[in-house]
């Protein structure tokens, strides 16, 4: 991070709650080599009165899967919503601080959100298919961006439904409505929905937690197959969930970003004992 | 001790009130009570209202005083103080009787029913009861034929003859209502004409009228300023030209150099001969029309049927200035042998009278023939109302969920939308009589009212400070949007809306698009009418729509809008495509409420349009097709004016049900359509085929 201001460094997580201040995270060294996609910076959130972030400062690395875990209400989804500026239909929302998406800014006031949130893809914790066909479903954005053209709506159906790894599923019945798919199925269709335009960011809102543990399966595969070409950003309740698909993780916790790092290092070495607390399952 | 206790607990039976029967029972006998007023309700309805057109034996009615009379038992009753009676239908008013007769039950001597009987229906003056004896045939020196005689012989002559009659009928209705109609309609479009030109004749000079060259710059200006707001980018320059573009489209409207001159003299004298000319033609092609209906009905008056009255031995006549005279056949509607009637006879003329009703125009102070044009008129008024109500509804719906921020104001104004609907539907009568027939009609009509209408410069420094206020709206709203919106934004773009409005009324440019008519003491949208009871309506169940559809509009989970604004979709096509689609359901039961609403309201409707009898449909087969000016009649109406302002009240009792039969079945046709259409949006909502 180049440009930390000058504020005082609480020591313990549990005194920056306190004392209401931000908290330096813990960042492993291993943060320094990546090429980073999503560069935030000291960004804060209030809902109204009430501050949902501290200062929080991250580089989220290019062509991997990001991690954010942490007890509810620790402002992960917050984090998450952030980057597409989905807290802007919030009408108490506030914001200070900075995101830059490949050196573009997210917060400038010139930034046009519509084309901001082209680049930046969501999968919601609620599958949330639109009621039309499943061919409608994924053509979606390309539609409402003014795409007329037959074939090209065409081919980006196949090719963002074969990427979600369901194209077998549902290739003989894409003009039935999305809404008869199992929730599975419909996880995946959004997912399919979410990558038909290509975004540099694909932001994932605890993209499993409505699902059974076979359908949860076949998304973390899936997640793991797209790693390959997307930016993912996730975020999990479920540790073992983040253990199996992620590179990098993020702790979060009331708001601050407590410590960040590498998969490996997080979940089996971890610099502060709040984080390892939290992955060995005594708090939180 | 304790043991004891135990037992005695068990013992111990639940009370009454805990054991939820009695619940069980007061609200199951509630809810009968509710179904069994309204299927009673429903029941009488279908029950009188189906039985009016079962055709019922004639009777030859003996009395103990020795006289005897045809009639059609009507009703019987026992009257507390009359004792027991029954009221017979005997027609025949040419006589000068009552058409209805009440006879005491003890009057009667004896009751037959003679085969020969006839039921007459007629074009005027009801219903004729009696025996045919002739069949008449005129040549044309006057010497009489007599085709028939015998009530056997003349019923079996008489088919032929009465389809020649159908047809002269048929022949001179094409002419009266087809050709003539259409001479009229241009003879008075030729009157307006002249009165137009007299009138512009006298006017004195039209306000600051511009030349042609500096007219034609400000319409330069016009398109340049579009054009160029649509190139630059610097948002208080792209404002700036918007308001010049307005304003100058204005001024190219309302200056038009070749419009408004007062005519000469020579002019005038000139439309006065062309009118003259075009005049004398029509009138030699109106004469030539009446001499063609006359030459029928002429030959209608060769033919002549005597039914005779067996009372007094009089048959019914040609008309009431000549008893003398028998009727003619082409007077005949319908000839029924009531007492000969097997079940299918019965069956298809009672099918028949139901065609009649629904398909013919009202004769004889609304107590006989059909109610189509009531029909029409309700359709109507009930369709417009809809389409106006619908739309507005649901974008201040939108307005109200999508994009208002959701504070005090908005509370506020929700309640007392919510306390509209309370409004007594007699108010928004009064309302739409002075706001939009003598108000907005007014100004249609004959433009702003003169005491009102501002003098050209002070009319455009008016404008002015429209433009300015709208441009202060214009910098507020855009640097207000992507923030915190507030109140004053809201206030200006109010000022600019009231700014406007009285700029229309207040204009010295308009002089309203009817004045000849207005003149000529005849306003046409300065009066009760189509269009301003459809907009009363509207008005009236605004409410209903409103809150519905904003139900519908917040029921739409916020998963949906949320991923449609993830992929990158405006506000708009948010509601476009996600949004709306998933409230239509629900936008459709607020239509649906607001259309039975609208077909079944009466009391607005008496004040702003709806008329006892309309001679002409609401549409006609020329330009526009729905005349929106004109009074209709409505079903509702139609009942209150049957029941309760019927000269003839026994007659009208009849009708009075069937029409509350056709109004129910209407509504509920209406609504059941409705009904379907949802259902259908809701399936594809929720799941199949999109």
């Amino acid at each position: 991070m180049t440009t930390q201001p000058t504020r005082p460094i609480e020591s313990t997580v549990s005194h920056a709650v306190e004392t209401g201040g931000a908290f330096e995270a813990a960042r492993h060294k291993e943060l320094a080599a990546i090429e980073s996609v999503l560069d935030i910076s000291d960004f804060s959130l209030w809902y109204g009165d009430k501050r949902a972030l501290y200062d929080i400062s991250m580089s989220i690395p290019r062509g991997k899967v990001t991690a954010l875990i942490g007890p509810s209400g620790c402002g992960k989804s917050t984090l998450l919503r952030s980057v597409n500026r989905l807290n802007d239909l919030v009408a108490s929302v506030r914001t200070s601080g900075e995101m830059h998406l490949n050196e573009r800014s997210i917060y400038d006031p010139g930034v046009d959100v519509i084309a901001l949130r082209k680049r930046v893809g969501m999968v919601f914790q609620k599958s949330n298919p639109f009621p039309m066909s499943i061919f409608e479903n994924v053509v979606y954005p390309l539609r409402i961006a003014g795409e007329r053209k037959k074939s090209v709506l065409r081919e980006t159906c196949e090719r963002a439904l074969q990427s979600a790894a369901i194209w077998d599923e549902v290739k003989d019945r894409l003009h039935d409505s999305a809404l008869g798919l199992s929730g599975g199925q419909q996880q995946r269709l959004c997912i399919a929905r979410a990558i038909a335009v290509e975004p540099e960011v694909l932001l994932m809102d605890e993209p499993c937690s409505a699902l059974d543990p076979i359908a949860t399966a076949r998304i973390e595969e899936l997640i793991h197959e797209i790693s390959s070409r997307y930016t993912v950003l996730i975020v999990t309740h479920n540790m073992q969930q983040a253990s199996r698909v992620s590179d990098f993780t993020a702790f979060m916790y009331l708001g601050r970003l407590v410590e960040y790092g590498t998969t490996k290092q997080i979940f089996q070495n971890p610099h502060l004992p709040e984080t390892e607390q939290y992955v060995t399952g005594r708090f939180g | 001790m304790s043991d004891q206790n135990t037992h005695t607990l068990e013992l111990v039976p639940t009370p009454l009130r805990a054991r939820g029967t009695s619940g069980t029972w007061l609200t199951g006998m509630a809810l009968i009570a509710c179904v069994a007023m309204i299927l009673g309700l429903l029941g009488l309805i279908l029950f009188s209202g189906a039985g009016t057109f079962w055709q019922k034996p004639i009777e030859k009615v003996t009395l103990e005083s020795g006289e005897t009379f045809l009639g059609m038992r009507f009703r019987t009753e026992n009257n507390p103080e009359m004792g027991l009676r029954t009221l017979y239908r005997v027609g025949n008013r040419d006589l000068g009787q009552q058409p209805f007769r009440w006879v005491d039950a003890i009057e009667i001597d004896k009751v037959a029913n003679p085969q020969e009987a006839v039921l007459v229906e007629r074009y005027e003056w009801g219903i004729w009861l009696g025996v045919p004896s002739r069949l008449i045939e005129y040549d044309d020196a006057g010497n009489e034929t007599v085709v028939a005689e015998g009530p056997e012989a003349v019923l079996a002559k008489l088919p032929e003859y009465r389809k020649a009659a159908h047809e002269r009928h048929a022949r001179a209705e094409h002419i009266r209502s087809d050709k003539i109609a259409k001479l009229n309609h241009k003879l008075e479009s030729l009157r307006l004409e002249e009165l137009n030109a007299r009138m512009r004749a006298s006017d004195p000079e039209s306000p600051g009228h511009l030349g042609y060259a500096l007219w034609g710059v400000i319409a330069a200006i016009c398109v340049a300023s579009i054009v160029l707001a649509y190139r630059i980018q610097v948002p208080l320059a792209r404002r700036l030209l918007i308001l010049v573009a307005v304003l100058s489209a204005i001024a190219t409207l309302v200056e038009r150099p070749w419009a408004g001159r007062p005519l000469s003299s020579e002019q005038l004298a000139s439309v006065l001969a062309r009118t003259a000319t075009e005049r004398e033609e029509l009138s030699d092609r109106f004469g030539e029309m009446t001499a063609r209906v006359a030459e029928i009905e002429a030959e209608d008056a060769r033919y002549r049927i005597e039914i005779t009255d067996p009372k007094t031995g009089r048959f019914a006549a040609l008309s009431q200035s000549q008893p003398d005279e028998p009727m003619k056949v082409s007077q005949i509607i319908r000839i029924v042998e009531a007492n000969e009637l097997g079940l299918a006879g019965k069956l298809s003329l009672y099918v028949a009278r139901w065609w009649e009703f629904v398909s013919s125009v009202p004769r004889e102070a609304n107590t006989e023939g059909g109610v189509f044009p009531v029909i029409v008129g309700t359709l109507l008024v009930t369709l417009l109302l809809t389409v106006a109500v619908v739309p507005l509804g649901v974008m201040a719906a939108l307005y109200m969920r999508e994009y208002a921020r959701q504070g005090i104001v908005i509370s506020i104004l929700r309640v007392a939308i919510n306390n509209l609907a309370g409004v007594p539907s007699i108010v928004y009568g009064v309302f739409g009589l002075g706001f939009f027939c003598y108000g907005i009609g007014g100004v249609i009509d004959g433009g702003p009212d003169p005491s009102l209408v501002l003098r050209v410069g002070q009319w455009w420094v008016l404008l002015l400070i429209a433009a300015g206020v709208a441009f202060v709206a214009m910098s507020m709203s855009a640097s207000g949007l992507r923030h915190k919106r507030n109140i004053w934004v809201g206030l200006a773009w109010g000022a600019v809306a009231l700014l406007a409005i009285v700029a229309v009324f207040t204009t010295p440019y308009f002089e309203g698009f009817f004045r000849a008519k207005l003149l000529d003491g005849s306003p046409t949208f300065g009066t009760s009418g189509l269009l301003w009871a459809s907009l009363t309506l509207a008005l009236l169940t605004l409410p209903v729509v409103i809150v519905s559809a904003e139900e519908a509009i917040a029921a739409v989970p916020a998963s949906l809008r949320e991923g449609s604004y993830g992929c990158g979709a405006s506000k708009w096509q948010t509601i476009q495509r996600v949004v709306l689609p998933g409230a239509m359901p629900g936008i459709l039961t607020g239509a649906i409420l607001a259309m039975a609403r609208g077909a079944g309201e009466v009391a607005p409707l008496m004040i702003v349009g709806a008329v006892k009898l309309a001679p002409q449909l609401p549409f006609e087969a020329r330009f526009p097709f729905i005349f929106a000016d004109r009074s209709f009649m409505h079903l509702g109406f139609h009942i209150y004016d049957l029941g309760f302002k019927s000269p003839d009240s026994e007659a009208a009792r009849g009708y009075v049900w069937t029409t509350t039969l056709l109004l129910v079945t209407l509504v509920v046709l209406m609504n059941l359509t409705a009904i379907r259409i949802r259902t259908k949006l809701k399936a594809r909502f929720q799941s199949g085929q999109f």
